[in-house]
């Protein structure tokens, strides 16, 4: 029965439910989750990979590659870096249609796009997607952390619906339950960067399968203010994931470390 | 077969020959070449209906002198550039009044147009550059006001009437539309009019003049204008103000229409021959001094010189 | 012709515009209000072709506030000048240009800092401490240059000056366009934008 309201995404079942979101939701929910946490002087995202191997070449990303480290943290404009979860193929195109909306909002009004517009911008193609027919909906969700001089530090969500919300702390993607849980303990109001930086690391470590973290499983970065005040967006390379944990003491103690040390 | 068709056809300029020939007998000498003429025949034959023409050598040349090519050269006819109307707004409500003359160049082509249009029974527009321009999107505006009546059940405000003509005239700019209009009425904020020109300038005031003339009317008008004008004095001003524009600007002239709006919508005041003004005076009505408008008329038998007592004036002692 | 002056000072900015409005060589109108409040604090002050005034000027007056309604805060001055200038530089090459000279000014609320910007009909804009459009510019700018101090007791243009002081300036530059201009305005609107948002002063 429901497979009549399955085949465009326009129509509703009779319950007055769109099945093709539900399903695009359900998609992301098995997803690399992807974490963030807002403090008074930056935002802090981290994503966990999903996809790796060995024979996969990641040359590309060791050096921290253009405006991100792979697949899943993305810089969107100098004020604004973004998370996703769900097909990376959809989030590629998402993330081009972001960064061409921040550069027409540059050259409209010569200053950085405010980190909620931008959000909106990609929300309003994402319901688009709800609406016209014969069209299937992004199935990717993103984090956006953002500064803008109107509301300082920001973190966004938004959904394949076309929805959209500000966050203290959130996460998408698998075990984003248990996430969100974790956060919702831990987190203070007055957390500075610091302190928010541990506090992701240590909700992945606990919420992602395997008991260890390193940057071949993760992805990381921060949005903070530079010495003139102006927006500050830092994608890590792997070296410096592993070593952040090496200091937070979550790294995972595999040979390679060992000899390291020894 | 072409000849023997144009001599049974009755629309052909042949035909209006052939009628011309008829009417007049063959001895009047009327032949195929003196259609359309430099002779300037503004009429061929009574009964037979044509264009009215300019008595002068050659109408068509005669006109394009005066058209106005500077303005835009693919906008060829001008006609009446001349005029003097003026509106201003007092304690009484609005007063309207415009000259009659319709002149193309220096050639006086009507002494009695409307120059006031009646929108809708409480709003009138003042017509002033191209005649056809006003009219027509005059009219038209009448039509949109009426519309918003129905759709809004209420009248339109003269602000809202005003900027719909703006905005309409705005988006012609640079086409050749040539207009300077005054929308006056009264509407729930009382007496109001604006300004409206096919440069798109909007402007709402108390008084204002447009034309050729309004320089003229202005003198009188500025100098009389006060707030707290009882609708005589009003009207007598408006008159007064129109005959000074008739009077001095060759342009302006023949007779004057005043019309006053009050609270329950305008009414037409009256036509005033300029001449008889000068003269005699607008008669009477209310508002009238009394004798003619004219400086020769009102100073007549007095004089500057200023003899010594005893001695004989026009200075021949 | 029309003359408007705008300057800045310690944490404001000024904006003054003459009153008439004339068509040929008659005065249509002697009280007409040049100046449009944009938002809460910024003020566009325009001036050039008739019809196109007005007509741009609520083009622009009625999009920043649709930016406002959308995004709850209001553009900040330099990005609504910017935003401004792009809209009259497309208009320039396109089948009707806008024929506007503007004066911007507005107090960035967030870095409080006044911002003032001389634009005119062709898209140039430069931010710059005082302004003038019109032929008031030919007698203001050589004043407003001057250094303060050189003649005794009396001060030009000071970026630190405060609202009164700025008011003088301005009435400086008013008084000699009355004095030498052979056609000279008898009213001008002056308005000023600070912390405080916009208003009308009296001058």
């Amino acid at each position: 029965m429901a497979r009549r309201y399955d085949s465009r995404t326009t129509i509703f079942s009779p319950e007055g439910r769109l099945y093709q979101i539900e399903y695009a939701m359900e998609a992301i929910s098995h997803a690399g989750s992807v974490l963030g946490v807002l403090s008074k002087d930056g935002v802090v995202l981290a994503a966990e990979k999903k996809v790796t191997g060995k024979l996969l070449d990641m040359s590309g990303s060791k050096e921290g590659g253009y405006g991100g480290s792979g697949e899943k943290i993305f810089l969107l404009n100098s004020n604004v870096v973004a998370g996703v979860a769900g097909i990376t193929a959809d989030a590629n195109s998402l993330v081009n249609y972001a960064r061409q909306a921040a550069q027409r909002h540059l050259y409209m009004y010569n200053e950085d796009i405010p980190v909620e517009l931008l959000a909106q911008r990609l929300c309003d193609l994402k319901q688009g997607y709800t609406q016209y027919g014969g069209l299937r909906p992004f199935g990717v969700s993103l984090l956006y952390a953002g500064y803008d001089p109107h509301y300082q530090f920001q973190l966004y969500h938004s959904d394949p619906s076309g929805n959209y919300s500000g966050w203290k702390a959130t996460c998408i993607g698998a075990n984003n339950g248990t996430a969100t849980s974790l956060l919702k303990q831990e987190y203070k109001e007055d957390i500075s960067v610091e302190d928010a930086i541990e506090l992701v690391l240590r909700t992945m470590s606990k919420t992602m399968d395997s008991t260890t973290l390193g940057s071949e499983k993760l992805e990381f970065a921060t949005l903070t203010l530079d010495a003139n005040k102006q927006p500050k967006a830092k994608i890590y390379k792997p070296a410096e994931i592993d070593a952040l944990l090496q200091k937070h003491g979550l790294a995972k103690k595999d040979e390679d470390t060992d000899m390291a040390s020894a | 077969m072409n000849s023997f068709l144009t001599r049974y056809s009755s629309t052909t300029p042949e035909a209006d020959i052939r009628k011309a020939k008829e009417l007049y007998g063959e001895d009047e000498d009327f032949s195929e070449v003196m259609w359309g003429s430099t002779g300037g025949f503004g009429n061929l034959a009574s009964g037979v209906p044509m264009f009215k023409l300019p008595s002068v050598q050659d109408p068509s040349s005669f006109l394009r002198m005066h058209t106005d090519d500077h303005a835009d050269p693919s906008c060829r006819i001008k006609i009446k550039h001349g005029t003097t109307t003026l509106a201003f707004r007092f304690q009484g409500g609005v007063i309207v009044a415009v000259d009659s003359r319709a002149t193309a160049g220096s050639y006086v082509a009507s002494g009695t147009v409307k120059k006031v249009i009646e929108i809708n029974p409480y709003l009138l527009g003042t017509m002033a550059g191209g005649a056809a321009d006003c009219q027509y999107w005059e009219t038209y505006l009448g039509i949109q006001c009426r519309l918003h009546e129905l759709r809004n059940r209420e009248r339109i405000s003269v602000a809202a009437a005003s900027k719909y003509l703006s905005n309409l005239v705005y988006s012609y700019k640079g086409m050749g539309l040539s207009m300077g209009t005054m929308i006056c009425g009264w509407d729930k904020t009382g007496p109001a009019i604006f300004y409206v020109d096919s440069d798109g300038t909007r402007l709402k005031g108390d008084l204002f003049s447009v034309g050729s003339g309004s320089t003229f009317a202005y003198g009188v008008l500025d100098q009389g204008y006060r707030w707290d004008l009882t609708d005589e004095e009003a009207q007598e001003l408006g008159r007064r103000s129109i005959y000074a524009a008739g009077h001095r600007d060759a342009f302006s002239g023949n007779t004057v229409n005043l019309y006053h709006v009050k609270q329950d919508g305008w009414k037409f005041i009256g036509n005033y021959d300029v001449s008889e003004l000068h003269y005699n005076g607008p008669g009477d009505v209310p508002g009238a001094t009394g004798g003619g408008y004219g400086y020769d008329i009102r100073v007549a038998g007095r004089t500057s010189t200023n003899a010594p007592e005893g001695e004989a004036g026009e200075g021949q002692a | 012709m029309d003359i408007s002056f705008a300057l800045t000072g310690k944490g404001y900015v000024i904006l003054a515009s003459d009153t008439t409005a004339a068509r040929s060589i008659v005065k249509m109108k002697v009280d007409e209000d040049k100046i449009k409040v944009l938002s809460p604090h910024l003020l566009m002050a325009y001036s050039g072709e008739p019809g196109d005034t007005v007509q741009f000027a609520e083009y622009i007056e009625r999009n920043i506030r649709l930016y406002q309604i959308r995004n709850t805060y209001a553009l900040r001055p330099p990005s609504a000048a910017s935003w401004i200038r792009r809209t009259l530089a497309d208009s320039l090459r396109s089948r009707k240009p806008y024929a506007v000279n503007l004066l911007i000014g507005g107090y960035d609320t967030s870095t409080h800092q006044p911002h003032l910007y001389w634009v005119d009909y062709l898209g140039t804009m430069s931010e710059v401490p005082f302004a003038a459009h019109g032929y008031g510019a030919y007698f203001a700018l050589s004043l407003l240059d001057r250094e303060d101090g050189l003649m005794s007791g009396s001060s030009y243009h000071d970026p630190e000056a405060p609202l009164e002081e700025g008011l003088k300036t301005l009435r400086r530059c008013l008084d000699e366009v009355a004095k030498r201009l052979v056609v000279t305005p008898e009213k001008y609107k002056v308005k000023v934008v600070d912390k405080d948002g916009v208003r009308e002063i009296e001058i």
